[in-house]
């Protein structure tokens, strides 16, 4: 019945100075508002990012040509050739996708416009590896490649850059490196990846490329699509086994290439949203501190205004302690309920955030109930001051207090 | 004997000076005395109440209350004493100004313990004693002054205490509603009550049975009817 008590004389306090209240816990409601939003977009953030890792269906390994070292001395570039891509595709253990590609910067010409493109030599399977999409006409076949076709897809914004559009530009030839070129598709936008933007890009059959333009069998890059359940480490040996030996690499020589496991860079990316979002929560957790002091310093008016009351209740026998909870139970429910508006005003901010952005909804419950556990414990924490105050009250001098 | 005191002294010390409030009382009242204690302001008056009533404690000299003593008791027990065998008036009501007739005088049973379902009846009760039992959800502020010390008489008897102090319960009346008040004291006098007023109006003073008389901190007269 005592909490019951303590718990009625808050809410009318609170309820009594209504404005004072909501003042002394702006801070209060900022901070836990701060720190529920930026814990939601990190979660909401890193949500997305797995959804996008989800949906490239294949995991991707990459494997690039490296220097060879012998005693430490570099002894050339040993290069990736199609054939290393033929004898990798001929593995079927692993059901995986040989992508093999060359590319280059070449001239590109329609009617009067002149651009310098950056030609891809691709398989059809690349596209399907890379999640390529296509936006119009069609992608070149198996035949077109074995056959050394002069056909191109184009990337989404090369029409554009060309002053043309998609229209103007499927099923005409374009000149690439002064050859004429048969415009077959073009590419869905892809957008960048940070380190190249597929849709300034070229593809054209590797046959083609590697005849007609390049002139050289030497690959820049194999992709290795792999379904995402796939023991990975397994894979690389696999690729390791099969290229040692296509390469004549003797037992304790070192390799002539490199695998890259991109799915190791979004691993990556997300320990740094991760570590970003713990260090912006912190910082924000500080406010809700500074609004402590806020909650402390109203309290300790609150005391002193409620003086008599407290003489009164010291009269009619309230002991140190029931003083004390009362008090402290005021400064916890202030707390308690700027936090509560905290977490409101965050989970809006996350939902318009998200919804902006696109991303999926995450706001992890557990951090709901820690920031208003935490807002609980910074009342407690400064409500002690205050509330020891009140209990020392002299009852005698307290109750004719003026 | 309720009240056995034995050359009570109380001093404070105001910056340089020693301010000698009592100088040595010796007071005994026993159960069912109505008393009255007069003097002018200054004179030691309330700070007698305050000891008697256990809000302070003496400097020095005994205090029994109810063959306990008392003068040398720690706050949290003098609290306990106050809830159970005290009940204080006084002059500004002392209400509680968001609670309402029955939550303000359930509130010395709240600190004593009692559950809320017993503690309602026997708030009741004594609502109904003092004539209150249709005011039991009105605030203070929705009662004229003579209902508000009666709201305050009631919560002083809530918990059947030995003792009902009174300070200046008239004080912030009208002569009429001062004469109810009063006569409500009387009832509950003749029932058995133990009660002592504090006050400087002879008029008031001479309703009671005993009338001591405090003159810079020490008993000048103790006349019985």
């Amino acid at each position: 019945m005592l909490i019951e008590e303590s718990l009625r004389s808050a809410v009318s306090s609170i309820k009594t100075n209504g404005v004072r209240s909501f003042l002394t816990t702006l801070a209060i409601i900022i901070g836990t508002a701060a720190v529920i939003a930026v814990i939601g977009i990190g979660s909401s953030a890193s949500k997305a990012l797995e959804e996008d890792i989800d949906e490239l269906g294949p995991r991707t390994l990459s494997i690039f040509p490296s220097q060879r070292k012998r005693g430490g001395i570099s002894s050339g570039f040993n290069p990736l050739v199609i054939k290393d891509a033929e004898a990798l595709a001929k593995n079927t253990e692993h059901n995986w996708l040989i992508a093999p590609a060359m590319s280059g910067s070449r001239q590109v010409k329609y009617e009067n416009n002149n651009i310098s493109g950056e030609i891809n030599g691709y398989l059809p399977v690349n596209f399907k590896v890379r999640g390529f999409d296509l936006g119009h006409g069609r992608l070149f076949t198996e035949k077109e490649n074995l056959g050394r076709k002069k056909v191109v897809v184009l990337g989404s914004k090369v029409p554009g850059e060309l002053k043309k559009s998609v229209k103007q530009l499927l099923g005409q030839n374009i000149l690439i490196a002064g050859t004429s070129y048969e415009v077959v598709g073009i590419l869905k936008e892809e957008g960048s990846t940070g380190w190249q933007n597929p849709d300034d890009d070229l593809y054209v059959p590797l046959l083609t490329a590697s005849q007609r333009i390049f002139g050289t069998d030497r690959l820049g890059w194999i992709n290795v699509g792999i379904a995402s359940d796939t023991n990975v480490d397994y894979v690389m040996m696999t690729i390791e086994e099969i290229l040692r030996q296509k390469h004549d690499i003797g037992p304790g020589g070192e390799n002539d290439f490199r695998i890259n496991d991109w799915s190791q860079y979004s691993d990556l990316r997300r320990q740094a949203t991760g570590i970003f979002t713990a260090l912006i929560a912190g910082i924000a957790g500080i406010s809700l501190i500074v609004g402590g002091i806020g909650v402390m310093n109203i309290m300790l008016v609150s005391v002193t205004e409620r003086t008599r009351e407290i003489g009164l209740r010291k009269a009619l026998g309230a002991t140190h302690r029931s003083i004390m909870m009362q008090f402290i139970v005021e400064a916890i429910l202030l707390c308690i309920l700027g936090g509560l508006v905290g977490v409101f005003i965050g989970t809006s901010l996350l939902y318009l955030f998200a919804s902006f952005n696109d991303w999926p909804f995450a706001m992890p419950i557990s951090a709901i109930f820690g920031s208003i556990t935490f807002s609980a414990l910074v009342g407690l924490f400064f409500g002690i001051w205050p509330a020891r105050r009140a209990a020392q009250l002299d009852p005698a001098v307290s109750l004719r207090y003026e | 004997m309720i009240i056995q005191t034995e050359n009570l002294k109380k001093e404070y010390v105001v910056g340089t000076q020693t301010v000698r409030a009592l100088r040595g009382i010796d007071l005994s009242v026993e159960k069912g005395e109505f008393m009255a204690i007069m003097g002018p302001s200054g004179s030691g008056k309330t700070t007698l109440m305050n000891i008697i009533g256990c809000l302070d404690t003496p400097t020095c000299g005994s205090y029994e209350l109810n063959g306990t003593p008392v003068s040398d008791l720690e706050d949290d027990e003098l609290a306990n004493i106050r809830n159970k065998e005290i009940g204080f008036v006084f002059q500004s009501f002392n209400l509680l100004a968001k609670n309402t007739t029955l939550d303000n005088v359930m509130l010395p049973l709240k600190y004593a313990g009692f559950n809320k379902k017993e503690a309602i009846i026997k708030a009741k009760e004594v609502i109904e004693k003092v004539g209150l039992i249709d005011r039991l959800e009105h605030t203070p502020a929705e009662l004229s002054g003579g209902q508000q010390q009666r709201v305050a008489i009631a919560r002083a008897l809530v918990n059947n205490p030995s003792i009902i102090f009174a300070d200046e319960p008239t004080g912030n009346l009208d002569s009429k509603t001062g004469e109810e008040v009063m006569g409500l004291f009387k009832e509950l006098n003749s029932n058995g009550q133990t009660i002592i007023l504090i006050t400087h109006e002879d008029s008031i003073a001479q309703q009671s049975n005993r009338v001591i008389t405090i003159m810079d901190g020490l008993i000048k007269s103790d006349n019985r009817d």
